[in-house]
């Protein structure tokens, strides 16, 4: 579903983001990218989005080689993604509803698929009773719900979602690890960036661990520690 | 509703930075209304000139010297010009008989010529196609031998002829340097309206909205913006079309300056295109180097 063959990406031609890494995601993996902040995972996120090109090495998507795809071919990849960020990127102006049926009208689906989905998802999500709130009156995990049921709702096969729970509470963020859980359970890739180690420990998934740029460990049914390593306090 | 969609996000662009539109819309209006104004006035001094084209000749004087079958090869000569329209000989004779109508209360005068046949000459009186062509006609005769001396009516016609030109100059100038500050204030609405967008865009972009799904509600906005300023530029011009006409017209007769509807439909949509296009270059201009993915 994604793979990155000797893939780095330098800044300015000094800053190096991501050094040399290789890695295989299969169709329905949950794999959690983990490691201190600028261990490169938000890079990582943003190459496999095409919002960056890598300096060097190939990456494939949903069955597409990204790194040669012509710019007007990336908004077709990007319909297979859905994405959930930290700051969840909802339009303040925009009811709950109308945030979620956003992201189908602008890639033109008809009306009543729109009409049909939206509460779908929605209800998925647990927010079906506040489809006509505008995302200020929600609490931030409520809010991380919506853009979620926005990723989900044109059934995309891969989500992407950098640091979900960085701006939530513990016990928020358990709800809304359930929620990514069970989208993975219909059968939907998910990569996630995250330096919360409780979830990771919790969740007991795939373990790619970074350090400057590399990738320093791959590891199934893994920890955000390797076993026996002390505990890094933040 | 993808159609509804874009134009109700181009509407609300305008909408958003009234101010900002505004003076784009003004900048469109005060180049166009210069251009369009200009296009009118040159029309009304193209009439006066052509008002001229009937009555213009073109008198070559011939030496006493030439015969008659000398005569008749220049006058078969001159005829084949493409400036020419037409040629008539007139004789000695003819001249003297003209003379005597014009001054025929100063006996004097028609003594003096009687005596001295050389005075009058015989002469080519060449009428041109078009009066503006006069002077090329002159340039070609005073270098024939045989011609004595080439008289052409009017100064008046080269006045105008140079004032049509220096409007059209005008107008480029206009063009060049109005255009240039109109396409770049819409360009400036543009920037300001994606910029207040960016949120927006970012998760278009993010949800996967195409290339130009993006970019056509951008279009739009300058494009209308374009089309605003125009379309009042057209009306203004309409308006005092009549005063445009009459401001340096040699004619006396009002009624001969009436700019007609046809004229001004014609040049009218050219405006409002012109106006569309520089919408549309201030669009693209705006976005250059934005929304890319």
């Amino acid at each position: 579903m994604i793979r990155l063959q000797d893939v780095s990406k330098v800044y300015d031609g000094a800053t190096v983001a991501v050094s040399d890494v290789s890695l295989e995601i299969q169709k329905g993996e949950f794999v959690f990218l983990v490691g201190p902040s600028g261990s490169g995972k938000s890079t990582l996120i943003r190459l496999m989005l095409r919002q960056e090109l890598p300096t060097q090495g190939e990456i494939w998507v949903a069955g597409k080689q990204i790194t040669t795809l012509p710019s007007w071919k990336v908004p077709l990849l990007r319909r297979s993604l859905g994405t959930v960020f930290q700051d969840f990127k909802l339009l303040p102006n925009k009811t709950v509803h109308e945030n979620v049926a956003f992201a189908l009208e602008v890639i033109g689906r008809p009306r009543h698929v729109i009409r049909n989905q939206v509460p779908q998802v929605l209800k998925l999500v647990g927010l079906a009773t506040k489809a006509d709130r505008l995302p200020t009156q929600l609490s931030g995990g409520e809010q991380q719900r919506v853009s979620i049921a926005r990723a989900f709702v044109n059934r995309p096969l891969i989500i992407l979602a950098d640091e979900p729970t960085g701006n939530l509470d513990p016990a928020t963020s358990v709800g809304i690890m359930r929620l990514l859980d069970r989208i993975n359970r219909s059968g939907t890739t998910v990569v996630m960036a995250t330096h919360d180690h409780a979830i990771v420990d919790a969740m007991r998934r795939r373990v790619v661990a970074l350090e400057r740029g590399r990738v320093v460990r791959d590891q199934s049914r893994g920890a955000y520690e390797t076993p026996g390593q002390n505990p890094v306090e933040v | 509703m993808r159609l509804q969609y874009l134009f109700s996000q181009a509407i609300s662009n305008l909408r958003r930075n009234v101010l900002v539109v505004f003076s784009a819309v003004v900048a469109v209006l005060v180049m166009l209304t210069l251009v369009f104004g200009t296009i009118v006035l040159r029309w009304s001094i193209d009439q006066d000139i052509g008002r001229w084209d009937d009555n213009v000749r073109v008198i070559a004087f011939l030496s006493d010297d030439l015969t008659l079958e000398d005569i008749d090869t220049l006058q078969q000569d001159i005829q084949g010009w493409e400036q020419v329209d037409g040629i008539e000989y007139f004789s000695k004779a003819e001249a003297l008989e003209e003379f005597r109508e014009l001054f025929a209360d100063q006996q004097s005068l028609i003594d003096v010529v009687e005596e001295d046949p050389s005075i009058l000459p015989a002469s080519l009186r060449i009428r041109p196609v078009a009066a503006a062509d006069y002077s090329t006609i002159t340039d070609r005769l005073v270098v024939i031998p045989g011609i004595r001396e080439v008289s052409a009516a009017d100064e008046a016609i080269d006045a105008l002829v140079a004032r049509s030109n220096r409007l059209r100059t005008f107008s480029v100038w206009i063009v060049v340097v109005l255009g240039a500050s109109a396409v770049v204030l819409i360009a400036n609405t543009i920037r300001i309206a994606i910029f207040a967008r960016r949120d927006e865009i970012g998760i278009m972009k993010l949800v996967g909205a195409g290339n130009w799904f993006v970019r056509i509600p951008f279009f739009l906005e300058g494009i209308v913006e374009g089309l605003v300023g125009a379309a009042l530029a057209v009306a203004l011009v309409w308006a005092v079309s009549g005063s445009i006409a009459e401001l340096f017209s040699t004619s006396t007769d009002s009624g001969a300056l009436t700019v007609p509807i046809d004229f001004l439909i014609r040049n009218g949509l050219l405006i409002v295109g012109f106006g569309g296009a520089t919408g549309l270059m201030g669009s693209a201009f705006g976005m250059w180097g934005f929304l890319r993915d």
